[in-house]
């Protein structure tokens, strides 16, 4: 076999993967959304439009909107600024920096069902060990949950120490790529270091820095697991959002097809997103 | 890379090996059903919901039973009960069944039967003398085996009663003076949770359905913001701010872990749960296990009382094994059902009323030693008088429209609205019953 013939059979295989596994349930969950379904065993009846106009004229949907975005910024802002003065602490030069680096994976690393429960516990208002302990030293108990406000910031909390370390890694890797002679250089024309993160670092970062921030962006708009299971979108549904509002729908509420409008408009926003993202932000003018 | 070839084993031939052995895999995952029931002629397939060691073991050991006695063997998959009914639907969808099933959503069985996925069991049911509404009969077919009532009441401290020389409370009064008196030194009044989840649906509107409140008409109209309802739900709602304040911090996301958490370890003074909170004192806290008494949700002015409906059974799915899955569940039913319910021996109350004088169910040692919240348990289901409902069961006839309204967390959403949003109990009201209308219009 010629290495063109091979070449076109790895992409047929791999676009023929990615038709079956990616694009049939993708058209399968749009399709979904055009008919009224009470589960999947009952046949389904032709809605039109009606779903997505239902949906759209209810609160529930722009609140799971703006939760949405409210999460999605918050987490993001945190996890880069975080990520990145972590990576800069870590790229110089300490005793026990090896170990530091690996340590400072370990939350990624970590089954987010371990780490959302364990968090839990630790805050529980009556019983948690963070509770106990700052009763015992006289501190004011800390309303993790009681309000929409606290349990938005308790969700971004435990979001960002997760997923931080997956930011610091990748500016670490893009650090090492950042040639010292125009650090030595920058040195040497009287530059303090808050003006060579500024004019070289961040400059020298930004390719990784875009597609660091549009990746989070994507992964923390449709994440469902950490909310779901920390406040499984309450209270008042403060932390419901577009994700957790389709599940709720379809597999809650006996609704497949409203749920499936929810997830195909949230998957229109977020491809509507990326694409003014690139716009403003393309990839290749470097 | 030449040492392997010379082997005969080039790259290509690997792969080609890899990919051979790969789709022997596969074909052979996506076969198993098959091969499962070919090998014996005669398996069914039950999927359980109740995931306890001692009820899944219960299951296996029948299911070795009978497979000795008939040469039937049944094959028992256990998943949690929030993922069984998009497994069973998903195992419908993929051509692969199960032949008997566990639901706790009368919904779920409503679904399954209006599209003909399920046998009748009247003659399984028919035989026997059932609790108060828990068969939910469409059109005289009964489309599910009950197997337990899990009614939620009141939990109390009977020492710390007594020590304080608390009466049991009759009134919403009485049991906010109760709850307020108990309040401190290291327990809280009470715990009933607001958090978007079931516990909260299950376990906090017992006092509503004691004022008389409703949600529907008779032609499934929603009623609860209507001249009669609202001001009945304004009180509850009030009542519920007030009690609100003895609470433990974290109430807003209490679950069912955190409320038996609480109870069983001293936590809080009053609560509410089924029989597992005995079964939990006994396991992890055996000092308590005198120190408990149970009693119904109270009205606010002493006239009525009422549980909170709880329940699971078993469907019999539309397969080529129903005739099977019908003889295995008959067998079942009739032999291996007490030894069931002794797996979690006050939490499956029993809705057939001959077990409650059956010698076999009452030799259990937690039922002998529990024989007064026993009694009341029954009672509870004997009372003529006893309001006996839940968000998932209001409404004319069994329908999909109220359990719609308790997976959308209305109620969970409206005591929200009233504790941590501050608003009117009117209002919340008002919000509540327009939300129920959104949600059961599509």
């Amino acid at each position: 076999m010629s290495s063109k013939a091979t070449i076109y059979s790895f992409l047929i295989l791999g676009l023929a993967v990615t038709a079956l596994l990616i694009v049939a349930p993708v058209v399968y969950a749009v399709s979904l959304s055009f008919y009224q379904m009470d589960s999947f065993v009952g046949a389904p009846k032709w809605a039109g439009l009606d779903n997505y106009t239902r949906m759209l004229s209810q609160w529930v949907f722009w609140r799971a909107l703006i939760n949405g975005f409210i999460y999605s910024f918050g987490t993001i802002i945190f996890q880069v600024v975080l990520g990145i003065g972590f990576a800069l602490v870590l790229n110089q030069v300490f005793p026990g920096r090896n170990i530091v680096r690996g340590l400072s994976i370990l939350p990624y690393l970590l089954p987010t069902v371990v780490v959302v429960l364990t968090f839990k516990w630790m805050v529980d208002g009556s019983i948690g060990v963070l509770t106990t302990m700052m009763s015992a030293v006289g501190l004011p108990q800390v309303q993790w949950f009681e309000s929409p406000g606290a349990a938005m910031a308790s969700v971004i909390l435990v979001s960002v120490w997760m997923w931080t370390p997956f930011v610091t890694t990748t500016f670490l890797a893009a650090l090492q790529t950042v040639p010292s002679s125009l650090y030595e250089a920058a040195k040497v024309d009287g530059t303090n270091a808050v003006q060579r993160f500024f004019h070289i670092t961040l400059p020298m970062l930004k390719p990784i820095l875009t597609v660091i921030v549009l990746l989070r962006a994507v992964w923390m708009f449709n994440k469902f697991d950490v909310i779901w299971l920390l406040t499984q979108g309450g209270p008042v549904g403060a932390t419901e959002h577009l994700a957790i509002l389709s599940y709720r729908q379809a597999f809650g509420q006996f609704d497949i097809g409203g749920g499936a409008a929810v997830a195909t408009i949230s998957f229109a926003i977020l491809s509507l997103v990326v694409f003014i993202y690139f716009r403003l932000f393309p990839l290749d003018t470097e | 890379m030449d040492e392997i070839k010379k082997d005969g084993l080039s790259r290509r031939t690997l792969l080609k090996g890899a990919g051979a052995l790969g789709a022997g895999i596969a074909a052979g995952g996506l076969a198993a059903p098959a091969v499962v029931r070919a090998q014996g002629t005669k398996t069914i397939r039950f999927l359980n919901a109740e995931t306890s060691i001692d009820s899944i073991r219960a299951l296996k050991v029948a299911a070795a039973e009978y497979e000795k006695q008939f040469g039937t063997k049944v094959v028992v998959d256990s998943v949690p009960l929030d993922g069984i009914f998009t497994k069973v639907t998903t195992s419908l969808r993929g051509g692969t069944p199960y032949d008997i099933a566990t639901f706790a959503f009368i919904g779920h069985v409503l679904i399954l039967a209006s599209e003909g996925q399920l046998m009748p069991l009247n003659e399984l049911t028919d035989k026997y003398k059932w609790g108060p509404n828990i068969l939910f009969p469409v059109d005289g077919k009964v489309y599910w085996y009950p197997y337990d009532y899990n009614l939620a009441w009141i939990y109390y401290r009977k020492d710390l009663y007594e020590k304080n020389k608390l009466d049991v409370p009759k009134t919403w009064d009485g049991f906010l003076k109760n709850s307020q008196a108990l309040n401190g030194d290291g327990t809280s009044g009470s715990l009933f949770p607001i958090g978007s989840n079931g516990a909260t649906n299950w376990l906090s509107p017992g006092f509503m359905w004691a004022e008389g409140v409703q949600l529907f008409d008779d032609k499934w109209n929603i009623i609860f913001d209507n001249a009669d309802m609202a001001p009945r739900a304004s009180r509850y709602l009030d009542f519920f701010g007030d009690l609100y304040k003895t609470m433990p911090s974290g109430t807003s996301q209490a679950s069912f872990g955190e409320v038996l958490s609480n109870f069983t370890s001293g936590k809080v003074a009053h609560t509410a749960y089924a029989g597992r909170i005995i079964e939990t004192i006994e396991r992890n806290n055996p000092a308590l296990a005198d120190k408990y008494g149970i009693m119904p949700y109270m009205d606010s002015a002493g006239k009525h009382q009422a549980v909170n409906h709880g329940y699971d059974g078993w469907v019999v799915l539309k397969t080529p094994q129903s005739d099977e899955a019908m003889k295995f569940m008959k067998w079942f039913t009739e032999n291996q059902y007490i030894n069931f319910l002794h797996t979690a021996p006050l939490h499956f109350q029993p809705p057939r009323l001959d077990v409650y004088d059956d010698a076999r169910w009452r030799a259990h040692p937690l039922i002998e030693k529990h024989n007064a919240a026993v009694e009341m348990m029954k009672s509870f289901l004997t009372d003529k008088n006893m309001i006996l409902t839940s968000i998932d069961t209001q409404g004319p006839s069994p329908s999909l429209k109220p359990g719609k309204i308790f997976e959308a967390f209305v109620f969970p959403e409206m005591l929200q609205n009233k504790v941590l949003k501050g608003m009117s109990s009117a209002e919340c009201v008002k919000t509540a019953a327009d939300r129920m209308r959104q949600v059961i219009a599509s």
